[in-house]
């Protein structure tokens, strides 16, 4: 074979949906611009899937980003980006669907339009090119990308798809006359944002807001499903033949997090918070596992602990498991007696590891970002775990938050050596023999993002961030128990300009592209150095998106609406700098704003 | 003893029984593209989906109890393949077939099965011969050629070093061919020696045959043996 992994570029899977090509059907092709492994495992991809090829009318097929040695020889071959499903090449389509999950794919994003014969540019396309659209997280900001999108979804896509997919049928049915027209018209979709509407304008290198053309809504707001009981969802997914990053099922507990963690994006964007029943998720857990054979589902939330029915949930799963030879993975547990209990029953005999997210080496500064979590709660689960028989931990941090102090940043060292130091006092103090324990700390960089309360911070320089790293590194040298494990300052450092840019990155991003950068999120394919080069050829700078802004700056995403309040975001800042926590959603109502939707978890 | 004689022998005293159902399977298509533990675990799926009776390992994590003849590399299809799966409870040969291929993706089917009360070996040991096809611009005679020499001398890679092998000793004899472009050939397999397709490939490169043909070329393994050559029999019986 002369390609990585062929299984990839072959489709065939149990549960593949094929239709027939034919022109009274609206055919989507579903894009993820990443490499199938990881496509695989994205669950959007298969809820999506399902509902648009539910309607006799729609179709749905997949698509994903080349890797670099198949990239290499399609375009040596002139052989264009295909369907699974058909074998058609992406401009074949009427609706080509990407999902952004993470900024650094944007790359790809091109490569699969360009490898598909689809002009890169919106502006370029014609009457009868696909419609090419985004959804996903990352559209809360589409901004850098805008120039490429013809629209892009807010919020959920299950109501919104078929909605917009209806539109295009007119479209095709009268024989796709009119682009321009088409556009404005679905603009009045709520939830669907035409970038091409909205001029941006900019006044001394800073971005002042947007003209609004052709009377366009002033703001776009997100989409949520109100009762995820009653939509659909994939009993029957579509089973890789070849092994996907997450190869097991999935059983979606809810929607949102009660939590709200200043830093967190996730927590304002799927807001407000929204259950599905035990029942439902009983039923189709049950389901999922018969109908697919893996065996184990994994079940997928911000937080699972509190789903607030956990215990009778994972009961009634493990009893029926536990006779399949089936297992449930449990991963966002908050680690306390009843999780400790709850991941024994679920693994039964093998001690995986507990993981801990304090995010912050102080409580000061986890009182800042809102991160309801602190040491004694930490040691004494620790310790009860380690009584346990458990003795790998892993813990998770972020450098760069907003007021963090060197002091900080010593926590992180500190409060591992104190883990270690605990397991050796444990293990005596029950007279047990120690094991070699493995604790894992690990450092991600903090990169301010929209909709959080933080999305006008500054962002720490590469400088900045390395030399937290190494004072880390070096308090820990010494400590064979610990493990320090860093990630890429560089490919964060770049995520940072894209997660607060503006339309202006438009013309780098395709100037990346066209020097071959692809696969930017893969460290080993980023060239950060050539990438500064093309901003500073636009006249930008790192710092024109990394530095902090005022509160009253106009943002590129002002016309995106969350549900979620700017004077909330504000007041959530000025208690981020009083080192004052918020109480999580089930507590007390916080006025974020989310209750314009009037569902879930909202009074 | 390997790991996996070793989890088989555990089961085997932990139960008392082993019913086996050998199952004689093609595939073709799309499940072609998938490496040996890949399908391992497509077939695996399968039987759950189709709620079989699957036997599971003893251990810390158990796994059904699969056991191919003889992997298949990526890329390469079959018309004969086999496959054991140990269950709980006898399952009827025909009843399997129609339970499993219900559950398969296209391009995997079970041709027809024999049930077999408690193996004696394991079926990985009862392979030494295979025959395959392959279908490429001109490659018959180029097979042929390879046939009427007295030793092939290729690299290898083992244990991360390139080691230079004889491969001649591992044909066996060219099969009647219909076409100057589809070459058979039977050639020993199995545990003891084994000529992969894509090392004859390999070979008839070295020894003049177009890279880019054989880049393109469509492997097919036809039937695997037992016995000793010339006294082959069928796999189906050897338990």
């Amino acid at each position: 074979m002369s390609v990585e992994s062929p299984g990839r570029y072959v489709g065939g899977e149990k549960n593949q949906i094929i239709k027939p090509i034919d022109d009274s059907i609206v055919r989507t092709v579903f894009c993820f611009p990443d490499v199938y492994e990881i496509g695989m495992s994205n669950l959007a991809l298969q809820i999506l899937y399902k509902v648009l090829n539910g309607p006799e009318w729609s179709s749905c097929e997949r698509a994903f980003s080349p890797w670099p040695d198949m990239d290499k020889k399609m375009r040596e071959n002139n052989i264009p980006l295909y369907s699974l499903e058909t074998r058609s090449p992406l401009n074949e389509f009427d609706v080509i669907a990407f999902s952004l999950g993470y900024e650094m794919c944007f790359t790809n994003v091109l490569q699969m339009l360009d490898l598909g014969g689809v002009p890169l540019l919106a502006k370029d396309r014609k009457d009868t090119d696909p419609i090419v659209v985004a959804g996903g997280p990352v559209t809360c900001n589409i901004e850098p990308m805008a120039d490429f999108f013809d629209a892009a979804f807010l919020g959920e896509g299950e109501e919104v798809d078929l909605e917009f997919t209806k539109v295009i049928k007119e479209y095709k049915d009268a024989g796709k006359k009119d682009r321009k027209a088409l556009l404005r018209k679905l603009a009045d979709i709520e939830g669907v944002y035409v970038p091409s509407l909205y001029e941006p304008k900019f006044e001394g290198g800073r971005f002042t807001g947007y003209d609004i053309k052709d009377n366009a809504p002033s703001s776009v707001r997100k989409r949520i499903i109100k009762d995820l009981d009653s939509v659909e969802y994939p009993l029957s997914p579509v089973i890789p033949n070849n092994n996907v990053v997450h190869d097991r099922a999935y059983l979606e507990l809810f929607r949102g997090c009660i939590r709200g963690c200043r830093f967190c994006q996730a927590g304002y964007l799927y807001r407000p918070v929204r259950e599905k029943s035990m029942k439902t998720l009983c039923e189709q857990g049950i389901a999922i596992m018969n109908n697919t054979g893996y065996d184990e589902l994994g079940i997928l939330s911000l937080s699972t602990s509190d789903y607030t029915e956990l215990g009778a949930l994972t009961d009634g799963l493990l009893e029926v498991f536990n006779k399949q030879h089936s297992s449930l993975s449990l991963p966002s547990l908050r680690i306390d007696n009843f999780a400790l209990d709850l991941m024994e029953k679920a693994s039964q005999t093998r001690k995986t590891g507990l993981t801990f997210a304090p995010e912050a080496g102080t409580q000061r500064l986890r009182d800042v970002i809102n991160k309801g979590i602190n040491e004694e709660d930490i040691m004494s689960s620790l310790e009860l775990a380690f009584k346990g028989g458990w003795s790998t931990v892993k813990l998770y941090f972020m450098l760069g938050l907003p007021t963090e102090t060197m002091e900080d940043v010593e926590g992180i060292a500190n409060l591992a050596i104190k883990i270690e130091k605990l397991y050796f006092d444990t293990m005596r103090s029950i007279g047990a023999k120690p094991r070699k324990p493995e604790i894992t700390v690990s450092t991600s960089m903090f990169i301010p993002k929209p909709f959080t309360p933080f999305q006008w911070e500054d962002q720490n320089t590469e400088e900045q961030f390395l030399q937290k790293q190494t004072t880390i590194r070096n308090m820990l040298k010494k400590h064979r128990n610990i493990r320090y494990i860093w990630h890429d300052v560089k490919t964060s450092c770049w995520e940072g300009i894209y997660a607060r840019g503006d339309r202006r990155l438009c013309p780098v991003i395709l100037e990346g592209y066209k020097r071959g950068s692809i696969f930017d999120a893969w460290d080993q394919f980023f060239d950060y150095e050539m990438w500064t080069g093309i901003l500073k050829d636009n006249g930008l700078s790192w710092e024109d998106y990394t530095q902090g802004r005022t509160v009253d700056d106009p943002l590129p995403w002002d016309n995106i609406d969350v549900g979620v309040r700017k004077e909330f975001l504000k007041r959530e800042r000025e208690k981020a700098y009083n080192e004052q926590v918020t109480p999580n959603c089930r507590q007390q109502c916080s006025g974020c704003g989310a209750t314009c939707y009037k569902a879930g978890i909202c009074p | 003893m390997n790991a996996q004689e070793q989890l088989r022998e555990m089961t085997r005293k932990a139960h008392q029984h082993e019913y086996v159902c050998r199952g004689l399977f093609e595939r073709k298509g799309a499940l072609s593209y998938i490496g040996h533990l890949d399908l391992k675990a497509v077939f695996e799926r399968a039987l759950r989906r189709a709620g079989l009776p699957i036997l599971y390992s003893q251990g810390f994590n158990p796994r059904p109890m699969l056991v191919f003849a003889l992997p298949l590399g990526v890329g390469i299809n079959t018309e004969g393949d086999w496959l054991d799966v140990s269950m709980e409870v006898p399952v009827d040969a025909d009843e399997y077939v129609r339970r499993i291929n219900e559950e398969l993706p296209d391009g995997l089917r079970v041709i027809r099965a024999v049930s077999i009360d408690e193996p004696k070996n394991s079926i990985m040991s009862v392979v030494t011969c295979a025959s395959y096809r392959i279908e490429a611009k001109g490659v018959t005679q180029a097979v042929l050629d390879l046939f009427g020499q007295k030793e092939i001398i290729t690299k290898k890679k083992s244990k991360g070093r390139e080691v230079e092998v004889d491969i001649r000793p591992l044909l066996i004899k060219p099969l009647t061919s219909s076409s100057p472009d589809c070459a058979e050939y039977m050639c020993y397999a199995g545990s003891k020696q084994n000529l992969r397709p894509d090392v004859l490939l390999k070979a008839l490169c070295e020894a003049g045959f177009s890279r880019a043909e054989a880049d393109e070329a469509v492997i097919t393994r036809l039937e695997l043996y037992g016995g000793e050559y010339p006294d082959l029999s069928a796999i189906e019986g050897l338990t």
